[in-house]
């Protein structure tokens, strides 16, 4: 069926479907679903660990190759005197690296924030949907706490799970009173919506601009904090004392390609997320550095991973128009009413199930011939969203998702009068860098906030808990950071952990496939 | 990856005076990778909000340059394109206020924009579509903290990408000044929201902790049997 016929079946089924109702698919329904059509349970995409604190388990080829992969250091001689040093070295400058920089420099530590782009680049600045926090007086923590214990399929880190819903309504207030404008009632509570997998309405919003607004702000006061940053300047190695604890990284210069050694009595890595690695080629909705670049390098100091074999795709990407293919169109947009429907104008899938079995559903329809075909040759399904303003008034989409309704208009596409095309895109790392609710891994002075760290999540994140994760334990981050300062002085700055790697790969046999950390997809043409 | 993926036709564009084949259909950023440049400033998110990537760009047989997000801006027939830094004006030091701000307030910090001329070149380069000048206008004509809502209204959608800044002809920093708006007037909100402080209260009065005491001890399947029942999630509340 071409693509028009296929929208004007759309447009036809819309009345009957508006009054259909779906009940939620039964646990052991959906967990036949997910177990035959999401891709964390695709056997061929995943390898064995040969090496390191996670040797023998599982995680897909893509992040293994760069866990198992060489340091850009290991073949060159290089100066280990400090260029600066620091009581608190940042490295990533999203949500969770400039709260860790605020919290940190507000209890009076010497911070430097170190980015591989600008401060703000990040995948902060793109969560369209909100952040959850138990505010309504039917809500609270504790039922936060077991929808999103539910949604992880109980592999959630029981403690940090409780300090994130526990700290949310705290952070919100904090989040408010740096200026952080999130739409409100008119009796002035805050508005609150439902997302998959929520038992109550708890995302907390500002349109659909969330993240941007919330990094927005935090930008300003990191700004205004004259915090000391060192842009275009990622990681590329940790330094340790040689007895295991973490005292520094080498940084390298984007423009000039020299290193940068600094020495800091602890490091906090909040590098943030995967989609750039393109796991079994999948587009993303990441930003342009999201390559995992902290899961190798905390990897090879001997820090331990946990969930590493575990990613949401989240359902609606768009695929087309082509330009647009791997933007995300927000879960919000299905909490107020937009349906998912196959070629024949059949509705398929309950949308408010949680990511992974929506994503699946979506992946099942296009596997078994009932998908879309766009000109470029893409699969998806389509994302009903005229029916948001006939279910909720006209006005809602422009009101509610002016992002969107532009992002397409830059196409001619009109969100409120024709359907758009989608199919998963990969979206988040549900596992990271294993951490404690300080945020500190397995290795000492080493810590980890926001999307590179694990465990609060278990194995599927719940919308608007990423947001939430990145403020609750950057703060922490930040707060146990300077407390550390305070017992431990600079340490020695050495290699010796590249040292004890190389041995554990020779002894494996492991030929390394690939430079890590990978900094950047590799999209550039060779000519 | 598969961004080039799609066999489509070729057509010309121009990049900073050279002429290049790339294929129709993609957005700016992906034609600059189809030639061989692999972007390190002038790309970010690639999802329209991180103001990383402002462009100028003309088309054949118009008079008029345009603006726009080289991630947001797909390729046409002709197009000549030049990338502008983002955003390098310099943000001034701007804590917020210990008492409820006015105009004062905000002018204490971006004097300039007082001297807007009413050209409207903000307004015409902005590639989220705000009314920049009109935001500018309601700074100045501003005289209560609701009349800064009005400013922070207008600059929700800004990415931050400062183009409106550098075609001022007065050196006015409207992203700037808005974003400092927004923010007086999200920690000024007039009105409490005070389901949120009675939540913190809760917490801190330590209403959960019996909960949390009996979900921290429990094993995995009595854990399982609170997130399947609502009776036992009420029971644990109780």
């Amino acid at each position: 069926m071409s693509l028009d016929d296929s929208k004007t079946r759309v447009h036809e089924s819309r009345a009957v479907r508006m009054k259909e109702e779906r009940a939620l698919l039964s646990p052991q329904d959906k967990d036949a679903l997910i177990r035959r059509h999401h891709p964390d349970y695709k056997k061929e995409a995943y390898r064995t660990i040969r090496i390191g604190p996670n040797e023998g388990e599982q995680t897909v080829h893509e992040l293994a190759n760069l866990l198992e992969g060489e340091s850009p250091i290991a073949s060159e001689a290089i100066s280990l005197s400090p260029h600066h040093q620091a009581d608190l070295l940042i490295i990533g400058g999203g949500g969770a690296g400039a709260t860790a920089a605020l919290t940190a420099k507000g209890a009076g530590a010497k911070v430097l924030l170190a980015t591989k782009l600008r401060l703000g680049d990040s995948n902060t600045v793109m969560a369209e949907g909100g952040m959850q926090v138990a505010v309504s007086p039917e809500d609270s923590p504790v039922r936060h706490f077991l929808d999103s214990l539910r949604g992880g399929y109980m592999k959630n880190d029981p403690a940090l799970l409780k300090t994130l819903v526990e700290e949310g309504p705290e952070v919100a207030k904090w989040l408010m009173d740096i200026g952080v404008l999130f739409d409100r009632e008119e009796d002035g509570n805050l508005s609150l919506r439902g997302g998959g997998g929520s038992s109550k309405p708890r995302l907390l919003r500002c349109k659909d601009y969330t993240g941007l607004e919330l990094m927005r702000v935090l930008k300003d006061c990191v700004l205004n904090e004259q915090i000391e940053l060192l842009e275009f300047s990622p990681i590329v190695e940790l330094l340790t004392d040689g007895e295991g604890a973490c005292t520094g990284a080498i940084l390298k210069n984007l423009d000039n390609n020299q290193y940068i050694v600094v020495q800091a009595k602890s490091v906090l890595l909040a590098t943030g997320g995967i989609g750039r690695l393109h796991i079994q080629g999948f587009p993303t909705s990441n930003h342009y550095g999201a390559t995992a670049d902290g899961l190798p390098i905390s990897y090879r100091a001997g820090a331990k991973l946990t969930l590493q074999d575990t990613f949401q795709y989240h359902p609606t990407g768009a695929v087309y128009p082509e330009p647009m293919s791997g933007i995300l169109v927000t879960e919000a947009i299905r909490s107020v009413g937009a349906q998912l429907v196959n070629v024949k104008g059949e509705r398929f899938v309950n949308e408010m199930e949680t990511r992974d079995a929506v994503a699946s559903a979506v992946i099942r329809e296009c596997a078994e011939g009932r998908g879309v075909e766009t000109p470029a040759g893409r699969r998806g399904v389509w994302l009903d969203m005229p029916m948001v303003d006939l279910i909720n008034g006209e006005g809602t989409l422009a009101h509610r998702f002016p992002n969107m309704l532009r992002q397409f208009s830059r196409y001619q596409i009109d969100i409120r009068k024709e359907p758009v095309l989608v199919y998963p895109t990969l979206h988040y790392q549900n596992g990271g860098i294993q951490i404690n609710v300080d945020g500190e891994s397995t290795v000492r002075n080493l810590f980890a906030a926001g999307e590179a760290s694990g465990g609060i999540h278990g194995r599927n994140r719940l919308m608007g808990n990423s947001l939430l994760d990145i403020i609750v334990y950057g703060r922490r981050a930040g707060r146990a950071a300077v407390k550390r300062a305070a017992e431990v002085s600079l340490g020695k700055l050495t290699l010796q952990h590249l040292d004890r790697f190389h041995e554990a790969q020779k002894k494996a046999g492991v030929v390394p496939q690939a430079v890590s950390p990978m900094l950047f997809p590799d999209y550039a043409k060779k000519n | 990856m598969s961004q080039f993926d799609a066999q489509s036709a070729l057509i010309r564009i121009e990049v900073d005076g050279d002429a290049h084949p790339v294929p129709e259909g993609i957005t700016v950023i992906q034609a600059m990778w189809n030639i061989g440049r692999p972007m390190l400033h002038g790309v970010g998110c690639l999802g329209g909000v991180c103001g990383a990537c402002p462009i100028t760009y003309r088309l054949p047989d118009q008079l008029a340059s345009k603006t726009g997000l080289a991630c947001q801006t797909a390729v046409r027939e002709g197009m000549a394109i030049t990338f502008i830094p983002s955003d390098v004006s310099k943000k001034a030091i701007a804590p917020l206020p210990k008492e409820s701000p006015t105009q004062k307030t905000l002018f204490q910090y971006y004097p300039e924009t007082r001297r807007c001329t009413a050209c409207r070149a903000c307004t015409s380069v902005c590639p989220q579509e705000i009314d920049v000048m009109g935001g500018v206008r309601a700074a100045i004509n501003a005289s209560s903290l609701g009349d800064l809502s009005t400013v922070a209204e207008k600059f929700t959608a800004c990415v931050m990408c400062g183009l409106c800044a550098a075609v001022c002809e007065v050196q006015i920093k409207p992203h700037r000044a808005g974003m400092y708006a927004r923010r007086l007037t999200g920690a000024f909100y007039p009105k409490e929201a005070t389901r949120l402080l009675d939540r913190i209260e809760e917490v801190r009065s330590g209403k959960y902790a019996s909960a949390w005491n009996r979900l921290l001890s429990a094993d995995d399947e009595a854990l399982s049997d609170y997130c399947r029942s609502e009776e036992a999630l009420q029971g644990l509340a109780g």
